[in-house]
């Protein structure tokens, strides 16, 4: 008989994946708009640090870090998964892209906090 | 009528040394001959040895299911001088252990089926006086997902069955809706039961491989989106 009894939990991450994808698509459309297209002049380090550096786009931008760490590092864990089938070693894959994820979500809402312009 | 080369992908467990290789047959092939007519020529013309599972011939049993010019077919449905080359080779359904030459086992598939409960789950016995009701709607809803015949195409097309030889299959997940679809079934929890798990429905990626696969033409990954939003739905309310 059929064995099973890994639970995976895959139904509200596997939504997650379909809204953060959503929302990192029309990110990445406004990014590449104000960036690349309605910009005047050269993309340089005071024109994007002065537009970061208010508190709205500080909002986004940490939105934008937290939400494509997590659409990147899920997306990486199931492909992963399809290969990883010894509990140990899923374990210790999992445990790894999870702290990659908060290494990375902390530095960089800690960067995007501190950051002002001209100082 | 046109002489073909068959490139056949032999192998007997009986002589390891020699593993799998390569062997080419020439058959003289008329119009209409199946890939079936002409590995049945050659089984019974020219090597006896030959080893492949066939039974209906039509169809409908889907035995003969297997790898031809790199696609996953039926070879009773397939019309050699359809395919258009003059060289045809005939390989076994992939991510199988092969048995002996064509022959593969099957049994992670069957494994996948069984998981999902397949057959009508019902709370009720049926009327003693008729059979049990259904409306020409509802009815409807079966269309493109009874006419499985469980061959295998899709499944052994899948990648993600090659990495896992425990995942459902398409097979089995289209097989889980075909019941889940019907208004006659209730056992909708223990259909779905196997589908939150490693090996279920998070496996699949929309490859989409299992569409093109099936002989029947049947769409296994809708069903599967299909099943997952129910479980979505099912967790957010």
């Amino acid at each position: 008989m059929y064995k099973r009894n890994v639970r995976s939990g895959g139904a509200l991450l596997w939504l997650f994946q379909r809204i953060s994808g959503v929302y990192l698509a029309i990110v990445l459309f406004v990014h590449v708009i104000l960036l690349h297209v309605m910009i005047d002049g050269d993309v340089n380090w005071g024109a994007v640090a002065e537009r970061a550096s208010s508190p709205m786009w500080k909002m986004i931008n940490i939105s934008f870090l937290v939400v494509a760490l997590f659409h990147g590092l899920y997306g990486l864990w199931i492909v992963l998964d399809d290969y990883i089938n010894a509990g140990w070693a899923r374990i210790l894959v999992f445990s790894l892209i999870s702290v990659i994820t908060l290494v990375f979500t902390i530095y960089g809402t800690i960067t995007m906090l501190t950051l002002q312009v001209g100082g | 009528m046109k002489k073909l080369t068959f490139k056949i992908n032999r192998y007997n467990p009986d002589d390891e040394r020699r593993g799998h290789f390569m062997q080419e047959y020439e058959v003289e092939v008329p119009s209409g001959h199946t890939v079936l007519d002409c590995l049945n020529d050659i089984k019974w013309n020219q090597d006896g040895t030959l080893t492949f599972r066939r039974s209906c011939r039509s169809g409908i049993c889907g035995s003969c299911a297997m790898t031809v010019n790199g696609v996953n077919m039926l070879a009773c449905e397939t019309q050699a001088l359809a395919l258009g080359t003059d060289t045809i080779t005939v390989e076994p359904l992939r991510g199988c252990e092969v048995l002996k030459d064509l022959v593969v086992s099957l049994e992670p598939l069957v494994n996948g089926l069984y998981a999902v409960k397949p057959y009508l789950i019902a709370d009720a016995p049926p009327p003693t006086d008729q059979e049990r009701f259904q409306s020409v709607e509802e009815r409807d809803k079966l269309d493109g997902l009874y006419e499985c015949i469980l061959c295998g195409a899709c499944t052994s097309s899948c990648p993600s069955f090659w990495a896992d030889k425990e995942y459902i299959g398409p097979h089995g997940l289209l097989k889980a809706y075909r019941f889940i679809a019907d208004s006659r079934d209730t056992g909708e929890q223990e259909h779905m039961e196997a589908l939150d798990d490693k090996h279920g429905l998070w496996r699949c990626h929309s490859i989409f491989n299992c569409v093109e696969a099936c002989p029947k033409d049947l769409n296994p990954t809708r069903a599967i989106v299909e099943l997952k939003k129910k479980l979505v739905k099912g967790k957010v309310g």
